[in-house]
């Protein structure tokens, strides 16, 4: 069976970090969200990969490559205009249509597992099979009114919660789905959108199912929901894997798991679960919490702390930092007695709108370089490539490229 | 300079000796053919790249045992005659290498009364084996079979050869034989590669034996091979896992392999140094130097040997090794140093760079200088090539395969290598403290971050090159560091782009070239800072003076060198020793862009060949 897995699109919800990245390249667990999907399909045998790319697509092409490694085989088409989920499994119609076969559609900036793709296969039926997940407030998402396994309707967004099932954006579908996708209309927000053709086909008496699950979907809308994904999944997969060097006098704790040519220096104390990757030097003396997780080629000084934070690859933290409830970008560099705030419930201002967040210190974007005494108040976004002098606080956003003297 | 490819095995043939040649194109690709062996031989070949090949191919050409060559012209034209597999009677050979005393055979085998149809030196041992098999051109009976045949031939080859063969009254038997030219063999299930490369048959299997000089290899069908050295006695051979993946021979995605090749090189930088160095003891473990200390200190001198890209990384070594270690270091190219009368003595270290570890030249000259009892070490990208057999120790840029034959992450990484090794041998010769050392290994480590910066914006990059594109002549400049810096921006540019391209130093400008510049010369300065920044401000004010366009390369925060400059392209600020491997990203970039505009055969450039195994 091939998949479609769709992965052309920024994430825009998630600025700053997809200044320089799409949403699917982010980290979640040490790994890109993408690679969850791909995992997820190849325990379930799936080994025929389109990926359709768009915005930063070198960055994914970079890591996936051909996917050898990955125990795939990927073929990479570009959506040059982001015309929505329609037009791009339209653009694989030449791929999949020949082969007359069944074929699965994944977003790939959902953070799923093995069993959610095996809960679809298992209940499939009838002409097109739409995964739900059970949710109590569903607002905000799009919903599947069914009765029975029956699809009735799908609702974009609606303003009230009348349905539990949301759509999770993963599909069986059959062949049939591209003549109903050559008849979609444009919709009102300017896209092709595979509901629309899933509507169609609803309309024109075909059968579309729905099965629901309640294995893993996660969603980051936002990039500080990439934390409780990141614990989330920390949490359930008890990955602990010591490669690296752990120099005598380190307390390790719970599940940690320490990559190829990292060194964690005497005196460090680390409470899983922590993942830290390749090529990076910790400590002496630094405590790291749970649910935090260190990427490659990381230094961190002596005497910090982080706890349930993601650090991402190249990070260059001195002694006496406090990190906690935060993202920092690739390729930071930051100096001593760098301090995060943290504060619950925030309001936080994005594209124009104000959005909640549960619990925040900060996020930065890719290549910062921050000074020494640097105090960054709750919830506050630093944009890609900024600099900020020693000594300031940080109390506002920072549009990308600023810098604070 | 050519690849050859066989198969022995239980598929169609045919298929699988196109799908290995194509991957052996940046060997060489003016002309190529396949020679199948099916009751009889049936050959087929035609000048141009592969693909012309695999178009004049009929459907089903039934045999499992063949041999194929993709061809750069050394001897005779690119044309289909000149073109391999060579015929004799019922036997095919191809060949990759140049036979020396070919005239001399010739001769004498058309006094025996072969004709000969091109102007190769190959074809001789066509006719060498057919004459050892038959006795002649008139013989009938089989006196010996094709292993005893291509044995004898051998001993009267003079000059290097990687050599596949095949006759048809010997069938389900291919034999290989090398000498000076590369040679591997892949063991799959039930079936048997060879090739030139490894990368030609790793899509099928990864378990290599790789052949040595003077050693015969006879391939039947069922998967064995048998060994024998240059007396005929059996030869038990090693098997070896290749580490590399198939996938990184191909372009996923990418428009060409240069743009996949320059991306790599984030990953690629970080491969090379990882687990090599330690930030906080300011120290670099290279434990394959096997070199000791005292060795270290005593050594009076080093000579770099190395061919195209690889010579302006030695360039850069020799600023390395004498900035930071105190050691005086002369680089010279492969070809110049075999025919010069080197002054060396046991005290000198020779370092050989060479990306595919075959370069003829480099070998030659390693060897030479070898025999002045010299310690020699090298950087290579390929694991098992010839020259990690024939050295004292071996230093590995962790590069992956690369197919372009324009080097760019191989340049990369044998630079972030000769940091390590110069920072090894300052420490050790106390000329660096450990701060020193540690600040330098710190900046090192956000080399893989900093590149991928100028990914990020390599847009800026187009645009510049696609402005000056139409040029006929570009200059690059650059002083200390940046210099080779500038030598190699402007190799890749004419290697790619075919625009005439010239690398100077600085300083020199005024000694001559400066006549040569116009309002229509583009001359790209290298500025990034450093102790000859402000001498080079003066440079581009000397160039802008004769109206010359100017593209200056300069660190992010530099606010100074836009008011002397048309466009600047920027780089992460790093420090003045490292900077130069961030330019030559960017300026691989641009060679990239401008060949991209002007439409021109970017990963296969016009009379090139990757790793050049002849003279």
């Amino acid at each position: 069976m091939k998949a479609i897995i769709l992965a052309a699109g920024e994430g825009l919800r998630c600025r700053p970090l997809t200044l320089t990245r799409s949403k699917v390249m982010l980290p979640v667990a040490n790994k890109p969200i993408l690679e969850h999907a791909i995992y997820s399909l190849v325990e379930n045998d799936i080994k025929d990969i389109i990926l359709i790319v768009g915005y930063e697509k070198e960055r994914i092409m970079d890591y996936f490559e051909d996917g050898v490694n990955f125990g795939v085989n990927i073929t990479y088409i570009e959506q040059k205009a982001q015309l929505g989920t329609a037009h791009a499994v339209k653009q694989t119609r030449d791929f999949i249509e020949p082969d007359g076969k069944e074929f699965i559609v994944v977003n790939g900036d959902n953070i799923i597992e093995p069993k959610t793709v095996s809960d679809l296969l298992d209940g499939r039926g009838g002409d097109a099979t739409i995964l739900t997940f059970k949710m109590e407030h569903t607002i905000g998402y799009g919903v599947v009114i069914a009765e029975g396994r029956q699809v009735k309707q799908i609702v974009e967004k609606p303003k009230a919660d009348i349905s539990h099932l949301v759509n999770t954006g993963i599909y069986l579908f059959n062949p049939k789905i591209f003549e109903y996708i050559e008849s979609t209309p444009l919709s009102d927000s300017g896209e092709y959108a595979i509901t629309d053709a899933l509507q169609q086909m609803i309309d024109a008496g075909l059968e579309v199912t729905m099965v629901p699950t309640q294995s893993r979907w996660l969603d980051a809308v936002y990039s500080w929901d990439l934390l409780k994904a990141n614990s989330t999944v920390l949490d359930q997969d008890h990955t602990s894997n010591v490669i690296g060097t752990i120099e005598e006098g380190a307390v390790i704790k719970g599940n940690v798991s320490v990559g190829n040519n990292t060194t964690i220096r005497s005196g460090c104390y680390i409470v899983g679960p922590v993942l830290i990757g390749d090529n990076c030097e910790i400590g002496p003396d630094v405590v790291i919490l749970p649910s935090t997780t260190i990427g490659n080629n990381a230094s961190i000084g002596p005497f910090s702390q982080i706890k349930n934070s993601i650090i991402m690859n190249d990070a260059r933290i001195e002694a006496h930092t406090f990190i906690s409830n935060s993202v920092i970008g690739s390729n930071n560099t930051i100096g001593s007695h760098f301090i995060t705030d943290e504060k619950d419930n925030l309001k936080i201002e994005m594209i124009g709108m104000l959005h909640h967040a549960d619990r925040l210190g900060v996020i930065t974007g890719d290549d910062i370089v921050i000074g020494h005494r640097v105090l960054v108040k709750p919830g506050v976004l630093i944009g890609a490539g900024c600099n900020v002098e020693s000594g300031n606080i940080i109390n506002r956003e920072l549009p990308p490229n600023s810098t604070v003297v | 300079m050519c690849g050859i490819v066989g198969y022995v095995g239980e598929k169609p043939a045919a298929s699988i000796l196109i799908d290995s040649l194509k991957k052996l194109e940046y060997r060489g690709y003016d002309s190529a053919g396949i020679c199948v062996l099916n009751d009889s031989l049936k050959t087929y070949k035609t000048t141009g790249k592969i693909a012309n090949l695999e178009s004049i191919l009929p459907e089903g050409i039934e045999g499992t045992i063949g041999i194929g060559h993709t061809r750069w012209a050394t001897h005779g034209k690119p044309n289909t005659v000149n073109s391999h597999p060579h015929l004799s009677g019922d036997v095919a050979v191809v060949h990759n290498g140049i036979i020396e005393n070919y005239l001399e055979l010739k001769e004498k085998l058309i006094g025996d009364g072969y004709i000969f149809k091109s102007d190769t030196d190959t074809e001789v041992i066509a006719h060498l084996l057919h004459s050892h098999l038959y006795g002649g051109i008139d013989g009938v009976f089989k006196l010996c079979d094709l292993m005893v045949a291509v044995q004898k031939t051998l001993l009267s080859l003079e000059g290097s050869y990687a050599i596949a063969a095949l006759c048809s009254s010997d069938p389900g038997v291919m034999v290989v034989a090398r000498k000076d030219s590369p040679l591997v063999i892949g063991i799959g299930d039930g079936e048997i590669f060879a090739a030139s490369d490894v990368t030609a048959f790793l899509k099928h299997t990864k378990d290599v034996i790789f052949v040595d000089d003077d050693e015969v290899a006879s391939i039947r069908a069922g998967g064995n091979v048998e060994f024998f050295d240059a007396d005929g006695n059996p030869v038990t051979k090693e098997t070896i896992k290749i580490e590399w993946y198939i996938e990184d021979a191909e372009k996923a995605g990418y428009e060409h392999f240069m743009l996949k090749e320059i991306h790599e090189q984030a990953s690629s930088v970080q491969d090379t140094f990882a687990g090599k160095i330690s930030e906080m003891e300011g120290a670099v473990v290279l434990d394959e130097l096997n070199m000791s200390d005292e060795q270290i200190r005593h050594m009076t001198r080093i000579e770099i040997i190395a061919c195209g890209t690889s010579w302006n990384a030695g360039l850069v070594g020799k600023y390395l090794f004498e900035q930071l270690a105190g050691i005086h270091t002369d680089v010279d190219t492969g070809s110049e140093f075999r025919y010069g009368y080197p002054v060396i003595c046991g005290e000198v270290l020779t370092i050989a760079i060479t990306q595919s570890g075959e370069t003829a030249d480099t070998l030659a000259a390693v060897r030479g200088a070898r025999s002045y009892g010299c310690r020699a070490i090298a950087i290579t990208n390929v694991v098992g090539s010839t020259i990690t057999r024939e050295i004292d120790s071996v230093l590995y840029t962790r590069a992956g395969p690369e197919i372009g034959v324009a080097a760019t992450k191989s340049f990369t990484t044998q630079l972030i290598t000769l940091y390590m090794l110069a920072l090894k041998f300052a420490r050790i010769r106390g000329k660096i403290s450990a701060e020193d050392s540690k600040n330098l290994l710190v900046a090192l480590k956000k080399i893989p971050a900093d590149i991928q910066k100028i990914l990020n914006r390599k847009k800026v990059i187009q645009e510049c090159a696609k402005q000056f594109s139409d040029s006929n002549d570009y200059f690059f400049i650059g002083r200390h560091l940046n210099y080779p810096i500038a030598l190699e921006g402007a190799l890749k540019l004419k290697e790619i782009s075919y625009i005439h391209a010239e690398g100077y130093a600085a300083g020199e400008l005024k000694h001559g070239p400066l006549a040569l510049l116009t309002d229509k010369t583009p001359v790209v300065a290298i500025a990034t800072k450093g102790h000859t920044y402000e001498k080079m401000l003066s440079n581009i004010k000397e160039v802008k003076a004769r109206d010359a366009v100017v593209i200056a390369v300069a660190d992010e925060d530099d606010t100074e060198i836009e008011k002397y400059v048309d466009v600047v392209l920027r780089v992460p600020k790093s420090h003045e020793l490292l900077s130069p491997i961030l330019s030559s990203v960017v300026l691989q970039l641009l060679a990239y862009y401008t060949a991209l505009e002007r439409g021109c055969s970017i990963d296969k450039p016009r009379n090139l060949a990757k790793s050049v195994t002849v003279e």
